[in-house]
């Protein structure tokens, strides 16, 4: 009786401790996330404030008819569409050349690499992702030189050449993401997968891919958000002030973030800055609204995988 | 005696630590056999050995001879590689190559997924993908190209109706297969097994995450279904062994001997050797 006193009483000190410490991990865990969400919301709310009352057809048209500057029909001089819709191709491009080989080399590299090719391509992936963007955009800048000099002397910077170099930028989210997704799948699901007598093929088609598929997505998102804001990239790689809707893969083009950057830069009145402000509001809505349908596709995707009789 | 399932000298390792040490074994054709053992004795191994499922783990190797009848006579499921020196590596798609008798020709063809469909294994959970219902069953149907989509509901059904679930779930085929109890998930593994007809079944634990009531129904069903087919089943319990009937091997580190040579199953043995039920689980600890 005696003894299991004493080993009750040794035992106390370790749960008090934990006691202790929990409410503290708590708070601390709780103010990270209204901070986030504070921050957040004030950049929302001062956005809004400042770009709110600008945010009308003139500031994406300006005077020229809706229509007309949709349709590509009529220059806009001094509105932003040409540089939304600039933007919009950039980002879908980008993701048009990212998509394949980052998925593909996430699944290669939880799948099939071996040990030895992991270590290899995990540490390439690694330097990549800590390339920054100006030195992408100088790679993309060095590369057309390189073309001019040698064998194409018509090369320039473009709306290609600017979405091969988000592309890279932003392949390591996308390897990252799908390799820890899949590397996430729990073991047990594979091993029942293979067991049902499922091929490698068919357990990566059918199963493991559709299971990992949020985090995937997660990462497309992110490299979504990414290509929509940067700015350093394009500058070297052929964005303008005045370039009007993208006429081609090989022309220049104008983006919503360095139309922020260009009036800033050199606004000579409140009203331009104002401007700048609507275009940034203009620009975080893009992002959203791009998000929200990558979402959108991404659970009916696994809705359709996962319900239903068919 | 006709075997479903012979095994000679095989060893299986992990990152060259042994799991299995020249194991030699023979498993009826019909009934349970039923292999009892501590945790890390190697059971699971073992049983992952008849249908190459630890090739799915890093670092495994095996060697040695594993022979299964499918329905053509036994048949060498580990490519020839495998049954020689110690610490070949399997290749993981190879096709078992056939060797000896005229009846053991038929699993030249076989390949690793195909082997594996028709060697049915249960897990201690019931691993259940995160779809629904009907798509949990049809989609190996499909997939292993057993039937078409339009055949497979009727195979569903058969196999639901054949494990007691059809009347619960006849409505609810289109909803979250992960909502249902641990009994019913367990079933309806069952179920999809069934369902790729398999030639032998391979339980490991099947009953170990389930209630009383559910674990009894489960093998109420094993035991049916153990008329038809052979059934190597893994457990932890005595008292499942003496319920379950059947033919009893021990596994102690690494390494298989039969329960009771002479008697044959747990009954026999714990009978012969005049043990309660708790010594014996105490001696087999």
């Amino acid at each position: 009786m005696s003894r299991a006193r004493a080993s009750n009483g040794a035992a106390r000190p370790a749960p008090r401790n934990r006691l202790r410490g929990l409410p503290l991990l708590r708070f601390a865990s709780r103010f990270a996330a209204v901070a986030l969400l504070g921050c957040l919301g004030a950049l929302f709310a001062f956005l809004l404030f400042k770009g709110g009352p600008v945010l009308d057809r003139e500031l994406l048209f300006g005077n020229t008819p809706s229509l007309d500057a949709i349709l590509g029909l009529r220059p806009v001089w001094d509105g932003i569409w040409p540089a939304l819709a600039g933007t919009l191709c950039l980002v879908l491009l980008t993701l048009c050349l990212a998509l394949f080989p980052g998925i593909g080399c996430g699944v290669y590299l939880a799948e099939y690499a071996g040990p030895r090719a992991k270590a290899l391509a995990g540490a390439a992936v690694d330097v990549l992702a800590g390339v920054p963007s100006i030195v992408m955009g100088l790679f993309g800048f060095t590369v057309i030189l390189f073309l001019r000099r040698s064998f194409l002397p018509e090369a320039n910077t473009c709306l290609f050449l600017a979405s091969a170099c988000l592309a890279l930028l932003v392949l390591p989210v996308l390897i990252v993401s799908t390799r820890e997704a899949l590397e996430a799948v729990p073991r047990d699901l594979r091993l029942c997968a293979a067991a049902l007598g499922l091929s490698r093929a068919a357990r990566l088609r059918h199963v493991l891919l559709p299971v990992a598929a949020r985090g995937i997505w997660s990462g497309v998102i992110l490299a979504l958000g990414r290509s929509a804001e940067d700015t350093a990239v394009i500058m070297l790689t052929g964005v303008v002030a005045n370039a009007g809707l993208p006429a081609g893969l090989g022309a220049k083009f104008e983006a919503l973030p360095f139309a922020i950057y260009y009036i800033t830069a050199q606004y000579q009145s409140q009203e331009e800055l104002a401007r700048a402000f609507g275009a940034s509001l203009v620009l975080l809505l893009l992002a959203g609204g791009l998000m929200l349908l990558a979402s959108r596709l991404a659970s009916g995707y696994r809705r359709r995988w996962a319900g239903g009789k068919a | 005696m006709n075997a479903s399932v012979e095994i000679t000298e095989l060893d299986v390792s992990f990152f060259g630590r042994p799991a299995l040490r020249r194991v030699s074994v023979s498993f009826p054709a019909r009934g349970i056999s039923l292999i009892l053992g501590r945790s890390g004795s190697g059971k699971s191994t073992l049983l992952r050995g008849i249908n190459r499922l630890n090739e799915e783990f890093e670092g495994c190797a095996s060697t040695g001879r594993v022979r299964v009848d499918l329905g053509r006579g036994l048949c060498d499921i580990y490519p020839e590689s495998c049954r020689g020196a110690a610490g070949d590596k399997p290749e993981p798609a190879a096709a078992g190559r056939a060797q000896g008798s005229g009846e053991e020709r038929g699993v030249q063809a076989l390949s690793l997924a195909e082997l594996r469909r028709r060697i049915g294994m249960l897990f201690q959970t019931p691993n259940l993908f995160p779809m629904s219902v009907y798509r949990n069953l049809a989609l190996p149907l499909t997939l292993t190209g057993l039937c078409t989509q339009k055949e497979a509901p009727d195979r569903i059904r058969t196999a639901l109706e054949y494990v007691g679930l059809w009347k619960e779930l006849r409505g609810r085929l289109d909803l979250p297969a992960q909502g249902l109890s641990g009994g019913q998930q367990q079933r309806l593994c069952l179920a999809r097994l069934l369902a790729l007809e398999p030639a032998l079944l391979l339980l490991d634990e099947p009953t170990a995450s389930l209630d009383v009531h559910a674990s009894r129904h489960i093998e109420e069903l094993l035991r049916d279904i153990a008329r038809e087919r052979a059934v190597i089943m893994v457990s932890h319990s005595l008292s499942q062994a003496l319920r379950m009937g059947g033919s009893v091997w021990i596994c102690e580190q690494g390494s298989i001997k039969p329960a009771c040579p002479e008697k044959g199953g747990a009954q026999g043995f714990a009978a012969e050797k005049n043990l309660s039920e708790e010594l014996l689980a105490k001696l087999l600890e």
